[in-house]
């Protein structure tokens, strides 16, 4: 191998590395450093002053922050819970030969493609409380309108069920996808044996989506700490800390408090339960990976 | 005879016009610049849009105007600042934040401005300016480091500014024979009255929302009901018995108030009022022209304005906005014309005329102002007992604000105890302001 | 999949019902963008059935029209500028992203060398970091060291950089299902690697690419958040123009509707478009891992 051979890989590398390491590194590096610092964006970096682990333990006392951190955990589970539900019980529903599917499942990624922005302003029209649908609807039969947003426990909820109308296709396209991806061999199996629905349901489809299903649901965990644009518009956190999910803490002590070391700080903290997550998917598909090569080998020596 | 007497007087004259030319114009060397402007999406600014053209025509100095909702406008303020070149060259900004900047060194000091004998105008009258709105808005540097003394400065000039009214439905009032408030007692028997009598109408719309809105609505109480954030000498005393009566006022009106007001910010506040769905509304006068516009409102002419009720003491807020320079601008000096044209005996009216608030006694007491807007002669009155120290405006305030803010909401929403959640605020302001360095001295 | 037998009513109701709830929220914020202010206010006026008015897309675009419109009495010029705008980052960003990636995926599919291990996991945890996490850092350094705020290239590099790991990931299961024995001919022909590249492999992951685009484009023309950090007067994207603009004076929810109908419009198109690519992006993305 000459050395014109050992360069290629790296040449076609390099742009991104280099923009990956300008862009994308050296910030995560710069914002480890700056959340050793007390820091405003009236003063330079170099003139913040080294406050050490302050900014750490400050968070550790900080109710407000310890709050919109139990939120971030209350609203990841609530989120994908129920888009976990939803979207592989209709996947299970739906997976049969039906005519218009393709154009059902492409009404079911529009919400998906929509800007969050555009998701909040319309979610915070319908939760209106007297132009909105919800309340309307609700005024017309006869009953009083909901307070959507303007009560803790409900604007948790209204925020929960935006994201679930937004996302929940997103399980539902993938489950579909792996059930209709599964061996037909093992379902006619089955049904030769006489296995009802359900059974074919519990032993079959569930065992072997498995693999894909943890995989989707991590992703989907690792978008809903991501969330933020549609909870600014929708309530920017409140009544109360009721919705202040740990993202729209860091944007608001960043850009209305103007604490740019705690901020810092706390994008770590996120930052490092998103590694764990990441990792933990990466780990898990290495191992199906493993398992599934065992079988082959297993497979062709038995052969 | 008469030929030798014209001649000196036509010189004369010629001379005057040309000199006029020559030296009467002192835009001639700012003509064809642009003075970059960062307002506010606000209806004081939204008046000044329209009184712009003009000041180019004059002039000759292009305005290029970035508007913003306020609070986004401050979020972008406080980035801009920063730079080292910044991209505006006016700034308006929110009275609370006269603090941060001055603190941070980023607005010029308007003196070396006034000084300068080719931008000062003579005839600019300074002493017209409302005293109160010049002092909370413009100076910093005296008492505590935000009210007026002998150490402050003027880094700023009001424009926009605001001070609270209650606006009410005078035919509500009149068909269930409510009085119109003048205290507050009275305030929140009427509040909680009309919901009663009126189906489906709320007493009074209030901001509510978690965040500043909260923390402004509740501040709005706290000044005329006798409380303060912090004593003296900086101890937080919002937790005394003027501040848990001011929460529980605020709380009130809330459960009195129009569905959803939990959640409002001014504007859904102003649309349930302006949509009939409230009596009362109670905040800056900048939403009157809005009322009255039959276009945007249904109660238009419906509206009667009254002093905001007195508590203890009489306090209404000092709020809204005032225009500086930043100190990274490009075109200062063509901004300074910009600022003291639209802030001049002229510009405040012609402002004014469009639906803005003025900033001058002479402007409230003009002829063709009350003709136009019934109510100004309300306002001005309600100047005279406008409170500058109803909120402390000091670097860290942003923090302490938005605490009241989402703990106010937590009373609202949540039935904490108003005793309870201002312990809270008082401990974590304590630990905020001595960190800031303001036991220093103790 | 196997159903051969008649699907009951209540199936069908489902389906209605499902499609009802995907497709109410746009359809109304649609209605919405087409209705008066006072008639959105007015309880009397039904969500669907009123006079419909284009004078709320008339105010938003006014700039941008080729007449004056009537019912605006003061044009405000952002929102046309900002939708200028919002096309180039995201054309520009989505151009160089799927360069940049379709090239970094195939060196790590396709090469075996040294370091080749910490790059490919890098990037894969690279694809988690959210944009908040980033607010802080890319201000500082865009505004204080690189002088790049204010800028178009700012933003597309900063959307580049964070689009780069999952293009580089969605690609590379695409790229591995290309038969090497293609490459090998080409090689044989006498093709360099990069003619190779361009030539041979490209053209056979048009579908890859047409997912990773479009998710790509959708990220660069919807973020809000680090464009809103960085990016001055003349540079503002869209959603940056929407959130400054819901004021606390007047919520005039028609225009609000307008606006957002208007950014909605291009991902809409590009899902009615290209649903097939849209789905097999996501597909591959999940199961590849």
């Amino acid at each position: 191998m000459g050395t014109a051979n050992r360069l290629t890989p790296w040449l076609f590398l390099a742009p991104a590395v280099v923009v990956l390491g300008i862009a994308l590194l050296y910030p995560i590096g710069y914002m480890i450093y700056a959340s050793f610092l007390s820091w405003s964006p009236s003063e330079r970096i170099g003139d913040a002053e080294w406050i050490g682990w302050r900014n750490y333990t400050n968070l550790w006392t900080d109710e407000a922050f310890r709050e919109s951190f139990l939120v971030t955990l209350k609203f990841a589970a609530a989120v994908v819970t129920i888009e976990m539900v939803l979207g592989v019980g209709l996947a299970l529903l739906l997976d049969r030969k039906l005519r218009g599917m393709t154009v059902l499942r492409t009404i079911f990624i529009l919400p998906m493609m929509i800007a969050p922005i555009v998701v909040g302003l319309m979610w915070r029209y319908m939760y209106h409380p007297t132009v909105g649908v919800f309340n309307r609807t609700l005024k017309s039969l006869g009953f009083d309108g909901a307070p959507w947003l303007s009560d803790g426990t409900w604007a948790f909820w209204s925020v929960v069920i935006a994201d679930v109308w937004q996302w929940t296709p997103f399980i539902f396209i993938l489950a579909l996808a792996a059930m209709q991806s599964l061996p037909r061999s093992a379902l006619e199996a089955a049904e030769i044996d006489g296995a009802t629905e359900w059974q074919k349901i519990w032993y079959i489809k569930i065992p072997l989506m498995m693999p894909v299903l943890i995989v989707t649901l991590l992703l989907r965990l690792i978008d809903a700490f991501k969330v933020l644009e549609v909870i600014l518009v929708l309530t920017n956190g409140g009544p109360g800390l009721s919705t202040e999910i740990v993202a729209l803490r860091i944007f608001r002590t960043a850009q209305e408090f103007q604490e740019l070391g705690e901020a810092a700080a706390m994008s770590n903290v996120l930052l490092l339960m998103l590694m764990a997550l990441t990792i933990l998917m990466v780990g898990y598909n290495w191992l199906q990976e493993r398992r599934a090569m065992r079988l082959r080998v297993v497979a062709e020596t038995g052969k | 005879m008469m030929m030798n007497l014209m001649k000196p007087a036509a010189l004369a004259l010629a001379g005057i016009a040309f000199s006029g030319a020559a030296l009467a114009d002192p835009y001639d060397a700012y003509r064809g610049q642009t003075v970059v402007a960062n307002f506010p999406a606000h209806p004081h600014y939204d008046a000044v849009m329209k009184v712009l053209p003009q000041f180019t025509e004059e002039t000759g100095i292009k305005v290029e105007v970035d508007q913003l909702q306020y609070l986004k406008m401050r979020e972008k303020q406080t980035l801009e600042l920063t730079k080292r070149r910044g991209e505006y060259d006016l700034i308006g900004y929110v009275v609370f934040s006269k603090a941060d900047y001055v603190f941070a060194d980023q607005l010029e000091n308007l003196a070396k401005y006034f000084m300068n004998p080719k931008l000062a105008d003579p005839t600019y009258d300074a002493d017209d300016l409302i005293d109160g709105y010049v002092q909370n808005i413009g100076v910093a540097g005296g008492t505590k480091g935000y009210l007026p003394g002998k150490t402050g400065s003027l880094f700023g000039l009001p424009f926009g500014s605001e001070t609270s009214v209650l606006a009410y439905r005078k035919d509500i009032f009149e068909k269930h024979g409510i009085d119109v408030p003048e205290n507050y007692d009275q305030l929140l028997d009427a509040a909680c009255k009309v919901p009663e009598v009126e189906d489906g109408m709320g007493g009074m719309a209030s901001r509510a929302a978690s965040g500043h809105q909260a923390s402004h609505a509740f501040l709005l109480h706290l000044a005329p009901l006798g409380g303060r954030v912090f004593d003296d000498q900086w101890n937080p005393i919002i937790n005394n018995e003027a501040g848990v009566a001011a929460a529980n006022a605020l709380k009130t009106i809330v459960d009195c108030g129009p569905e959803g007001s939990q959640t409002f910010g001014p504007s859904e506040a102003a649309a349930s009022f302006m949509q009939g769905d409230s009596a009362m509304f109670m905040d800056s006068i900048a939403f009157a022209a809005n009322f009255e516009n039959p276009e945007k409102s249904k109660v238009a002419g419906k509206v009667g304005y009254a002093l905001h009720p007195e508590g203890v003491r009489r306090g209404s807020q000092t709020g809204g906005f005032g225009i500086a320079i930043p100190k990274n601008a490009e075109n200062k000096e063509a901004a300074f014309l910009l600022m003291q044209w639209l802030t001049s005996k002229k510009g405040d009216l012609a402002v004014a005329m469009q639906g803005g608030n003025p900033s001058r006694f002479s402007t409230y007491e003009n002829a063709d102002l009350n003709e136009k807007y019934p109510y100004s002669a309300t306002f001005g009155e309600a100047l005279k007992y406008a409170d500058p120290d109803w909120r402390p405006i000091i670097p860290v305030w942003g923090k302490i604000n938005a605490d009241i803010g989402t703990t106010m909401s937590k009373v609202l929403t949540e039935d904490l105890d108003p005793q309870e959640a201002l312990d809270g605020v008082a401990e974590r302001a304590e630990a905020i302001m001595d960190d800031a360095g303001y036991y220093t001295w103790r | 999949m196997t159903d051969t037998r008649r699907a009951n009513p209540a199936f069908y109701a489902l389906l209605v019902a499902l499609i009802v709830m995907s497709l109410g929220p746009i359809l109304l914020m649609l209605a919405t963008s087409f209705k008066m202010n006072v008639d959105v206010y007015d309880s009397g006026v039904s969500a669907f059935f009123f006079t419909p008015t284009i004078a709320n897309y008339e105010e938003v675009l006014c700039d941008v029209l080729w007449y004056e419109p009537a019912s605006v009495d003061y044009c405000d010029p952002t929102f046309g500028r900002a939708l200028g705008n919002s096309l180039i980052i995201a054309l520009i960003s989505t151009a160089l992203t799927l360069t940049i990636g379709c090239m970094a995926a195939y060196a790590l599919v396709r090469f075996r060398f040294m370091g080749r291990g910490v790059v490919s996991t890098t990037t894969l945890l690279m694809r988690m970091v959210p944009p908040a996490v980033l607010l802080v850092p890319i201000f500082g350094i865009w505004t204080f060291q690189f002088g790049l705020d204010r800028t178009f290239s700012g933003i597309i590099l900063v959307y580049t950089a964070m689009n780069l790991p999952f293009v580089i990931w969605i690609l590379q299961s695409f790229i591995v299902q290309v038969p090497v024995q293609l490459e090998e001919a080409a090689r044989m022909d006498g093709a360099n690697p990069f003619q190779t590249f361009f030539l041979v492999v490209l053209p056979l992951i048009k579908p890859g690419l047409a997912a990773a685009a479009i998710f790509t484009f959708r990220i660069a023309w919807n973020e809000f958040l680090l464009a809103n950090a960085l990016l001055g007067r003349n540079t503002r994207t869209v959603p940056v123009t929407i959130v400054n603009s819901i004021t606390e004076y007047d919520i005039n929810w028609g225009v609000i509707m307008a606006t957002g109908m208007l950014l909605a419009i291009p991902p809409i198109l590009f899902t009615l478009v290209a649903s097939k690519q849209i789905i097999t992006g996501m597909t591959a993305g999940a199961v590849k891992g």
